[in-house]
């Protein structure tokens, strides 16, 4: 690919604008690596924070940020109340109309002035990464110029994922950029996609230094912490994290507290509460430091495309501790040799007390972990996987 | 004299998958012993039990822990305040609150738990049932294999 490419990303939201979530963080990343490989690169967003209300919480415009060019358009009138009816339907697992997948597509987020501005400047643009696939944002621009649209789906066995319409997204756009063979594996199950229509890129992860003790000593924590990284809600297991803790502490007696960073409100039993440690927003640096000084990463999602966080665990040395049925975070896991998953709290338990009772295992396992992402997920190999990508699905006109 | 370790991190031949399946095999070796069934596990995995639906050992477990939980406290407990000055007051009227409703509370949370006894007594009962069914259909089924060499209708 050559480096004066033009490029564009299309995403709901902004990575660090107030926003949280793993899907922004990997686009916005790609964007700035694919940037400072010397490709001018636009990234097309909304004015949007909240995944919730998708409020216009942030001007329209243009302007200049870690190397691209981030233009902000309005997010489009919409009708959550038919949006949610149509959500609540497909989320139960009942089979919708097409023309009600087309209505929930069309009032989650879009944004007619973002196609607009496509309209009249997709054709400078050799290539348009958007996602995640399951907005109507992204499903309409891909659609709109499929020839030139690359999906990186950040896609999840979720029910959203058997939708008609999701056949169609994957089928019409040029290619796809998965972040695990895990979820490669899932477009096949899912929609017979061809390997020779996608590549693996993933997101590259810069190496850190930090004082694994800073962490406890800034917050006067004491005993032993599990930590959680991210937002805080059901989809993402947070309620779980709380009630094995509790059922952990009760049980055993062992003191061990519970570090969340991130955003969304904890869900926890009443008694838990004195041993939890919400430091809400914090620094990349000071979430580093919580990761390093953890015991163990708790990831208890199943519905993981890329665990970038349990990846920044690893990197800090610390092992992760997932669900089983997240086929993605126990590939990455078994792929590191660094994470242990559990089925139900029973193995929670022993798991837990396993890595509280053997230090040098817990190490071990961290080590593993820090040497494996250092290796294989290092920002220069993951450009190069990026820009192949794009060369090989998007060939030069 | 040298001990040697039992499991030994990084060694050759052991990874996690080995770790991992030895830490289950434990789990649920104490399962069976009964280590676990608790009231604790099963309040904790109320949010789990969605993943587990496909585990016929997982729910006959679960019900014994269930048997554990299932009745609601409602003797008298301490309540406590965590806000310093205004703190004593409302633990007295939290406690009158509580004396004024408990006539009217008790007889609601008892019948609660009647009705909680026999949902479980059902649950456990269809569970035993549909086991024993199954059971012997496979049974039939093995029986009748055995009858009918491989590659014949």
């Amino acid at each position: 690919m050559a480096r004066t490419d033009r490029i564009a990303f299309v995403c709901p939201r902004l990575a660090g604008e107030g926003a949280v979530g793993g899907a922004e963080t990997l686009l916005k990343n790609l964007a700035i690596h694919a940037a400072t490989r010397g490709c001018e690169v636009d990234f097309l967003t909304t004015c949007a924070q909240s995944h919730f209300t998708w409020e216009n919480s942030l001007p329209a415009g243009m302007k200049q940020m870690d190397g691209l060019n981030i233009h902000f358009f309005p997010v489009d009138e919409r009708d959550a109340g038919t949006f949610l009816r149509i959500q609540q339907s497909i989320d139960r697992g009942r089979e919708v109309p097409e023309s009600d997948e087309l209505l929930w597509l069309k009032n989650g987020v879009n944004s007619t002035a973002l196609l607009q501005h496509l309209d009249q400047h997709a054709k400078d643009y050799r290539a348009i990464l958007l996602g995640p696939y399951l907005f109507g944002l992204t499903y309409f621009t891909a659609l709109a110029h499929p020839e030139r649209s690359l999906l990186v789906p950040c896609l999840h066995d979720e029910p959203f994922a058997k939708l008609s319409c999701m056949k169609r997204l994957f089928s019409e756009t040029a290619g796809c950029l998965f972040n695990a063979q895990a979820e490669r594996e899932l477009a096949g199950e899912l929609f017979d996609y061809p390997d020779a229509k996608s590549r693996i890129v993933g997101m590259g992860l810069d190496a850190f230094d930090v004082d694994p003790t800073a962490f406890a000593r800034n917050h006067n924590l004491t005993a032993p912490y599990v930590l959680y990284c991210g937002r805080r809600e059901p989809l993402k297991g947070t309620p779980l994290i709380c009630d094995y803790m509790q059922a952990f502490r009760e049980r055993t007696g062992r003191d061990v507290k519970v570090v969340f960073t991130g955003s969304g409100t904890i869900d926890a039993p009443a008694a838990l509460w004195p041993h939890i440690l919400d430091a809400g927003f914090v620094s990349e640096t000071e979430k580093h430091e919580a990761m390093a000084g953890a015991l163990a990463f708790l990831h208890p999602s199943v519905n993981e495309s890329f665990g970038i966080v349990l990846l920044e665990a690893f990197l800090a040395g610390t092992p992760g501790l997932v669900h089983a049925q997240s086929r993605v975070l126990v590939s990455q896991c078994r792929a590191a040799q660094a994470g242990l998953w559990f089925r139900h709290y029973p193995d929670f338990e022993a798991q837990l007390l396993y890595l509280l009772d053997n230090p040098d295992a817990r190490n071990a396992l961290g080590e593993r972990g820090r040497d494996f992402v250092s290796r294989e997920y290092a920002w220069p190999a993951i450009e190069q996987k990026l820009f192949d990508a794009i060369d090989t699905l998007r060939p030069n006109p | 004299m040298s001990e040697t370790p039992i499991l030994t991190i990084g060694a050759p031949g052991l990874d996690v998958d080995t770790l991992v399946a030895d830490l289950q095999a434990t789990a649920d070796r104490k399962m069976k012993d009964g280590v676990y069934a608790d009231a604790r596990v099963a309040r904790a995995e109320k949010t789990n039990l969605v993943h587990l639906r496909g585990s016929d050992d997982f729910i006959t477990f679960y019900l014994t822990c269930l048997r554990d939980a299932v009745f609601v406290d409602i003797s008298d407990f301490e309540i406590r305040e965590r806000r310093r000055i205004i703190g004593p007051l409302l633990i007295v009227f939290k406690r009158t609150i509580w004396k004024l409703l408990k006539f009217y509370t008790y007889r609601l949370w008892s019948q609660q738990n009647q009705i909680n006894g026999l949902i479980i007594t059902a649950l456990e009962g269809m569970e035993e049932q549909t086991g024993t069914r199954v059971a012997a259909l496979e049974k039939r089924i093995a029986e009748l294999e055995q009858k009918t060499p491989h590659g014949q209708d």
